[in-house]
């Protein structure tokens, strides 16, 4: 095992499967010479040379196109949009084209492609560079979708996506980029839609996903110390496909779930969550469905306003202290 | 032994506990009444099929469970497991709930979690059995598994009986009436108060509602009426109304006009072959019943007479089985007793008619007699259809309202009655 | 018309290097493109043809042109207006006339309908109907064609209208800065959807007189004459698959029908249409092919052999199903099924 921060595993994974598979090829904005604007590519160019590591104009409909145009002619290319807000600027691309094109051509085309994004919030750049929009791509059929929250984590679910057939969307929280964790040494590959149970307990299964899993665990912690409720953590990585199993199996342990999203309200990824666990876990509950979400707003940039506007570890505790009886 | 819930009819599926006549613990013969169900509009009176004791009752009044759910267990009597002594023995050793929290622990304890209330109903246990460390008492999944660890531990310690049974009249749903500031009172409305209800604005608010009436000379049925009078009366032990042969007359009328005697299915209408008859009887202000008289069709008048008359006395009696209030196809309501001159019904969909009778009046109307008019006096009443103006049309209910007149009017009655 | 097209032009009234046998396919194809869009039309009489259907009758000799001129493993990438430029590949039409009616027989089982044609097999990797999006996608697979060294070349119809979205100058940038083989062919037919191209444009030409700004040749070729249209797109398409980058072509043409069976095209000025339909590319074809010594009875089997092989495929699409109900979720993903979750 090797210590890693979250950027150098992102780099890591591409890595890994470029030198796998000369199919592989990796286009995007700043991401060759300039080693991403998060320096999360540093040192690909140099390995992998210009002919498959390049540098984009600002043109995400371009990116994007090309890389379903490689992608339906035999490469396999790992796209980035830089922020993830910019992915309404190409959305035209990845729900129309990307998305439905096997399904409409009866799967004469096949897209096996990935699109790497940096989401969420907590870098207090406002409301067009901070967005979770990890539920956009999950409303749409057609897209895979995951949302990593550990270095091992980020360079598993890329090497999967890369290795999977079909359009796979990889949303990296960017405040997680600096965080550090251990990265099984050696070829690491994780599954696409399996998620993890990080902590056990036996009043309330929380749900958590990317930099939500963070904070869902460290209200577990303070929930089990100063309040005596425990809690178990599950950690959805892959929205689609979706471990809905694990999850129903662990909330019918503890009779409750609440789910902490960094969507704004409406139509998050909870939602659906909730939606399945009420309708094929009703009788296991022992109480009502939580969804702790950011509120139904663009995100504000002032440290001060965006620390309380996502799910704080504070907020978890509270709202799960208030809600469970 | 298990109680179950009985089918109630072929076309019922579930029914509604409305009341308990035992509770835990106590004694019950076999056949001696345990329970009333309730299904749409009728109570029904069930008898314990055992003799022992009351162990667990499972579905508490006001609940609806399907046929066959389990509703209670009786351990029978010479049982071992019997013990009926357990409940006065138990009862004050568990802390009663009720005590620690007022009225809002009672409101908690009601308010079951669906994991709690599946536990409760898997393993046969009262909720108010089992302490509840909830908030406000509220009995949680662990308080229910903590209930069942210690009760497999002392077999001794089951359900003890709390707050005692609450004695209220079937059909009677939520709280006694609670006084207000002016004085007034609010009346919490029966189930049959509240299904009228429902079935009423829904029918109001999606049925286009069109009433026609016609006026009827009842001479020659009074004529049979009086000549059959007290013989009739010896014989069948009740008095013949002018209801069965308006029933008679409009089955009749019906076999003509088949679209009356229809269900409305949005883009089409089915034309049902036979009449079956609601008759809508009124249960002294305390609500309304709908028995229908199956094929009135096919049945001679006396026959007719007697069905009417018999689904009348046991609706009143609240003796009406399930199957007596389905399968209606068109609906007579007669609203004659207190001298009403007309009444608008309202249609009980699919079907697509009803028809009102009032009050027979002697009145003054003109007649023509040997090519003079003249002024004669004679037993008159309204016969009102109200029909959905989505399955017809104006003329097609007129033309059915002159036969049923036609028919009243001038049909040998008398003849009727002897057959 | 630039100088270079009407030397094209003059050139394919003979002496211009035209084979027999490529004219002889040039017209059986503009034949075969113009009855069977005709029998699409026919059908929607008929009401046999649901939903949408976007003619090309009066535009087949570009489609044509290119379906001769390209090499059977290059990639056509058109728009919904693409009956005639799958057709054009080599897509079966039954398959194309069966995925209009939505039956089982269609290229695409049902699934597409009329503005997603596809026949990868054929090198027809779809029609795109959000406007603009196949651009930047035509520049993808000419970018897997060079990264793998192996010498096919992308084409890429679209209309007048596209020149003005962002995608379309998004990819011309993209394909020019890394030297893509990709050739972009637009289709002006002067109308965009009912409002004629010119009164939304800042240029005449709205593909030609952009193509300086992504350093590539201004070229405007007339599109009716499949001729002057094979000669340019041989003469790009084999400098793309030699390396030297992307091309931009206007060709000049002009839609017979309306934007889509909705429209009776009302907004076009009196006396346009006529004007057209003396310079239709068939008549035009047919007469030049007189000209140049080839029989009427050559000519005229062609015409009976091509409506024979429409009708035959209207039968047989007419004779398939409707496709099986379990296609509804079949092909969302690679394992052939659409489970989003376990």
């Amino acid at each position: 095992m090797a210590e890693l921060t979250y950027r150098d595993a992102v780099a890591a994974g591409i890595a890994q499967e470029m030198a796998r598979d000369e199919r592989v090829v990796f286009l995007g904005e700043d991401v060759a010479a300039a080693g991403g604007v998060f320096k999360s590519t540093v040192g690909l160019l140099e390995r992998f040379g210009p002919k498959r590591v390049r540098d984009c104009p600002i043109s995400e409909q371009a990116i994007i196109g090309a890389a379903m145009g490689a992608a339906m002619t035999g490469l396999k290319p790992i796209a980035e949009i830089m922020f993830s807000d910019f992915l309404a600027v190409c959305w035209d691309l990845v729900a129309n084209e990307i998305a439905k094109t096997r399904y409409m051509t009866n799967g004469q085309i096949a897209l096996p492609l990935v699109i790497r994004t940096a989401n969420g919030a907590g870098s207090r750049f406002g409301a067009q560079h901070s967005q979770a929009v990890e539920n956009w791509a999950m409303a749409v059929p057609g897209l895979k979708v995951v949302a990593p929250a550990t270095p091992a984590d980020v360079k598993g679910l890329i090497a999967a996506a890369v290795r999977d057939p079909d359009p796979v969307l990889v949303f990296e929280q960017k405040s997680l980029y600096a965080m550090k964790g251990e990265v099984p040494d050696g070829e690491h590959v994780d599954e696409l839609g399996k998620a993890k149970v990080l902590r056990k307990g036996k009043d309330c299964t929380i749900v958590a996903l990317a930099l939500m899993v963070h904070r869902a665990l460290a209200a577990a912690e303070v929930l089990e110390k100063e309040h005596g409720i425990s809690c178990t953590v599950v950690d959805v990585r892959s929205l689609v496909p979706l471990d809905a199993q694990t999850i129903l199996s662990e909330v019918s342990k503890t009779g409750r779930l609440v789910t902490v999203e960094e969507n704004p309200r409406l139509c998050g990824w909870g939602a659906e969550i909730a939606s399945i666990v009420a309708d094929e876990c009703f009788w296991d509950l022992d109480g009502p469905i939580v969804r702790v979400t950011t509120p139904h707003v663009p995100l504000p940039s002032a440290d001060a306003l965006e620390d309380n506007t996502i799910p704080s570890v504070e907020r978890i505790v509270r709202e799960i202290r208030e809600r469970i009886d | 032994m298990d109680v179950v819930m009985p089918q109630l009819g072929e076309t019922v599926a579930e029914g509604t506990v409305t009341r308990w006549y035992k509770k835990v613990g106590d004694a019950v013969k076999a056949d001696e009444t345990l329970f009333d169900v309730e299904t749409d509009k009728v109570s029904t009176e069930i008898p314990a099929p055992a003799s022992g004791v009351i162990a667990e009752i499972l579905v508490q009044e006001g609940t609806t469970a399907k046929v066959g759910a389990r509703l209670a267990v009786i351990r029978e009597s010479g049982g071992q497991a019997a013990r009926p002594a357990a409940a006065p023995v138990t009862a004050p050793a568990a802390p009663a709930p009720a005590a620690r929290g007022g009225p809002a622990a009672a409101d908690a304890r009601a308010r079951l979690s669906p994991v709690v209330s599946r536990l409760l109903a898997e393993h046969g246990l009262d909720a108010r059995a089992i302490t509840g460390t909830g908030r406000d008492g509220r009995v949680t999944r662990e308080d229910v598994l903590a209930h069942l660890a210690q009760r497999t531990q002392s077999p001794a310690a089951t359900s003890p009986p709390a707050g005692g049974g609450v004695a209220r009249s079937a059909g009677v749903v939520g709280a006694p009436p609670v006084p207000s500031s002016d004085g007034a009172q609010t009346q919490p409305l029966n189930s049959i108060r509240k299904r009228t209800a429902e079935h009423m604005a829904k029918s109001w608010t999606t049925v286009p509602h069109v009433l026609q009436a016609v006026e009827v000379d009842f001479s020659r049925v009074d004529e049979a009426r009086r000549m059959a009078g007290e013989k009739w009366k010896q014989r069948e032990g009740f008095s013949l109304t002018y209801l069965p042969f308006i029933a008679c007359a409009a089955a009749a009328a019906l076999a003509k006009y088949p679209r009356l005697n229809a269900s409305f299915g949005g883009d089409h209408l089915v034309l049902h072959k036979r009449v079956n008859l609601g008759i809508a009887v009124d249960l002294n202000f305390e609500g309304l019943m709908v028995p229908v008289v199956k094929d009135a069709g096919a049945l001679k008048l006396p026959q007719l007479a007697r069905a009417v008359h018999d689904l009348a006395a046991r609706a009143h009696a609240g003796k009406l089985r399930p199957d007596d209030m389905t399968e209606g196809t068109y609906t007579i309501s007669n609203n004659g007793a207190f001298g009403t001159l007309i009444t608008a019904p309202i249609i009980t969909p699919p079907q697509v008619a009803v028809l009102s009778t009032d009050a027979v009046r002697k009145r003054a109307v003109a007649i023509e007699s040997g090519g003079k008019d003249e002024v004669a006096v004679r037993p008159v009443g309204m016969l009102a259809q109200t029909f959905d103006h989505r399955a017809v049309d104006g003329a097609y209910s007129a033309a059915f309202l002159k036969e049923v007149k036609t028919l009243l009017e001038t049909r040998d009655w008398q003849r009727d009655l002897e057959g | 018309m630039n100088r270079k097209a009407k030397g094209k032009k003059a050139a394919a009234a003979g002496g211009d290097g035209i084979g027999r046998e490529t004219r002889l396919e040039l017209y059986r194809m503009q034949v075969e493109l113009r009855y069977c869009e005709k029998r699409a039309y026919d059908l929607f009489l008929q009401n046999l043809v649901k939903g949408t259907s976007h003619l090309s009758l009066g535009q087949e000799a570009i489609a044509a042109a290119f379906g001769v001129a390209m090499r059977h493993d290059d990639w056509t990438f058109c728009t919904y207006r693409g009956h005639a430029h799958t057709l054009a590949r080599g897509a079966s039409m039954t398959g194309v006339l069966g995925e209009l009616m939505g039956r089982e027989c269609g290229l695409l089982g049902g699934k597409g309908g009329s503005m997603h044609l596809t026949d990868v097999k054929n090198g027809a990797m779809g029609s795109y109907a959000i406007i603009g999006a196949h651009l930047p996608v035509a520049a993808g697979a000419a970018w897997s064609a060079q990264y793998r060294g192996t010498g096919q070349v992308a084409v890429c119809f679209f209309g007048d209208g596209t020149a003005n979205i962002g995608a379309f100058h998004e990819a011309l940038n993209f394909a020019a800065v890394w030297k893509l083989p990709v050739i972009f062919v637009c289709e002006n037919n002067l109308y965009m959807e009912y409002t004629p191209i010119a009164s939304v444009t800042a240029v005449r030409h709205p593909a030609a007189d952009r193509a300086a700004g992504y350093g590539l040749e201004r070229i405007v070729v007339d599109g009716n004459d499949a001729d002057a249209v094979y000669l340019t797109a041989v003469e790009h398409i084999g400098r793309a698959r030699k390396g030297g980058g992307p091309a931009l072509i206007e060709a000049m043409t002009y839609r017979h029908s309306g934007h889509s069976r909705a429209d009776p095209a009302k907004y076009r000025p009196e006396g346009e249409l006529e004007k057209w339909l003396e310079r239709d590319p068939l008549k035009i074809y047919r007469e030049r092919m007189l000209k140049l010594g080839f029989a009427e009875p050559t000519l005229s089997d062609i015409e009976a052999e091509a409506m024979r092989k429409v009708d035959e495929a209207t039968a047989a699409a007419k004779a398939s199903p409707p496709p099986k109900l379990e296609a509804i979720e079949k092909n969302v993903w690679a394992d052939g099924g659409s489970a989003w979750r376990n």
